[in-house]
């Protein structure tokens, strides 16, 4: 609740950011958000399983309201400091929209999700944790 | 008095099967994670880019040509001679012993087609692919490429057999029948499904909330499976109803074969996989849809691949052996004292060791081979010889 409130006021106090679609098609997914950038995504299928491949479904929205581009998307294990076996492919649907394949998770526990993001000469990395049992 | 309390615990046996032991106290996060490991067995495996997979048809010229020895290039070696029915679908020996001797244990074959990669390095992304190796490899079959299509063509219970499968008659591309062979073969492979085991009953008394079936599990098996899910973390690879999450790890085994020459395990497979005309990307793969392709599509070859090898499932693990890629371990107490007792320097980790020493005392340690061995059970009666004709 706390987190769909800031993301409100978040949006609210930044104009270009309430126009970045978060719905992404299922009613779920994870929102990642940084002074530049707000991104939404979900898994595809919704529900990763440990060792079968899944992909990513992401809008990438910046404050400005300039588009912006998905560059990476890589996961690794900060406990183990192993990456996946696997690296993404990413599509661009040309709309702030992007598919990322090939994913796959062949481990549980803690998985850190980078993305590297880029508008214009800026480019950044966001970060998200998923915890796979 | 004695006799009448013998009566009743003969009564109390004969009616019960095993007496009831005392239930371990297992968490909610515990039964979780005991029920990731079931149910067993899964449905069939279906391999969309073997048109084969699955059709009796198709089954029935692959068990043929499994037992036919004449796939090979002396005429005396089939599938069957290394992997065989009696010994766990492998041969018992430490290192497997084709046209030569080879530097690697013969895999298993239960629960083949429900794996990714195959092979030891995993140099085979399709179970079809992987059985091309052996006929062509001069170490282990010999067969040559063209020798499969000569036996179709020529055998006419075999092209009858290939036209009931195939839906055509074997025609005169020798690759086409080579790949339409090893098609066939994984098919047949792909029935080879392991037994239900104590384990099974377990986990599903457990879920299902009987304490009082689940305590038929012996005790020594329960702590032991506490300690794989728990302490020892077996279960971060070892995971799923097949234990095992298909990926390649390395596990401080020495990948010297001889001396001045190294096994480079899963670095060298994906090299292979990649030069192979026969992978999920080429031409003979079914699958239209291209989803069978994701893994090759996406798979990295990295240098931590050095040394890696294929994590193999578990179950019927107590019947194997030797183990390890190279059979360098001879018995499943073995292969427990070298989780406890690996050395870390071995290993190169940076962050925290997927693989450490366990220390395990001598009761964790029995614990521990009794919960793997109630991974095993009897196979099924064996299966009914392939008819002796492929067509009436």
């Amino acid at each position: 609740m706390r987190l769909a409130a800031a993301l409100l006021g978040l949006c609210l106090a930044t104009p270009a950011w309430a126009d970045c679609p978060l719905d992404l098609g299922r009613g779920m997914g994870w929102v990642v958000y940084s002074d530049h950038y707000l991104m939404a995504f979900r898994s595809d299928p919704a529900r990763i399983e440990v060792g079968e491949p899944f992909a990513l479904v992401l809008n990438v929205c910046t404050k400005s309201g300039a588009p912006a581009e998905l560059l990476a998307v890589d996961a690794q294990m900060p406990d183990h400091r192993h990456f996946m076996n696997y690296r993404a492919s990413i599509k661009s649907n040309g709309d702030g929209r992007f598919r990322a394949e090939g994913m796959l998770f062949h481990m549980p526990g803690r998985w850190e999700i980078t993305f590297d993001v880029r508008a214009g000469e800026e480019s950044e990395r966001l970060t998200h944790d998923i915890i796979l049992k | 008095m004695i006799r009448f309390l013998l009566l009743v615990s003969m009564l109390a046996l004969w009616a019960g099967g095993a007496p009831a032991q005392p239930l371990l106290d297992w968490t909610a996060e515990e039964i979780r994670t005991v029920r990731q490991h079931g149910p067993w067995p899964p449905p069939p495996a279906r391999d969309p880019s073997n048109r084969v997979s699955g059709t009796p048809a198709g089954i029935a010229l692959g068990e043929h040509l499994f037992n036919d020895p004449r796939l090979s290039g002396d005429g005396r070696m089939s599938c069957a001679t290394c992997h065989q029915a009696g010994r766990e679908w492998s041969d018992g020996l430490a290192k497997g012993k084709g046209a030569v001797d080879l530097d690697r244990r013969t895999p298993s074959l239960w629960n083949i087609g429900y794996l990714h990669w195959f092979g030891w390095d995993g140099a085979g992304d399709s179970l079809w692919a992987q059985s091309i190796r052996p006929l062509l490899d001069p170490r282990e079959m010999n067969g040559g490429a063209a020798r499969p299509g000569e036996l179709l063509r020529s055998d006419r219970a075999l092209a009858c057999g290939y036209e009931k499968a195939f839906g055509e008659k074997p025609g005169p591309d020798d690759e086409r029948l080579l790949v339409d062979t090893a098609k066939a073969l994984a098919a047949f492979q792909a029935t080879l499904v392991s037994p239900r085991t104590p384990f099974d009953d377990f986990r599903d008394a457990l879920v299902a909330g009987d304490r009082e079936r689940a305590a038929r599990y012996p005790l020594a098996a329960q702590r032991g499976l506490k300690l794989f899910i728990g302490e020892a973390n077996c279960n971060l690879c070892h995971l799923g109803p097949r234990f095992t999450n298909g990926e390649f790890g390395d596990i401080g085994i020495p990948f010297f074969v001889r001396p001045g020459e190294v096994d480079p395990g899963r670095l060298g497979g994906l090299a292979r996989l990649a030069a192979s005309p026969f992978n999920l990307l080429g031409k003979y793969n079914d699958d239209a849809t291209g989803a069978s392709t994701r893994r090759t599509r996406h798979v990295q070859r990295q240098h931590s691949n050095f040394g890696e090898f294929r994590v193999p499932g578990l179950r019927q693990v107590g019947r194997g052996g030797p183990y390890m890629h190279n059979g360098s371990v001879p018995t499943l107490e073995d292969v427990v004292k070298h989780y406890s007792e690996v050395s870390p320097d071995r290993l190169h980790s940076d962050g925290t060791p997927l693989v450490r020493p366990l220390g395990l005392t001598t009761e964790q340690s029995a614990d521990l081979v009794a919960f793997l061995r109630s991974l095993d059970a009897d196979p099924p009666p064996a299966p009914a010889p392939a008819p002796k004709s492929l067509c009436p």
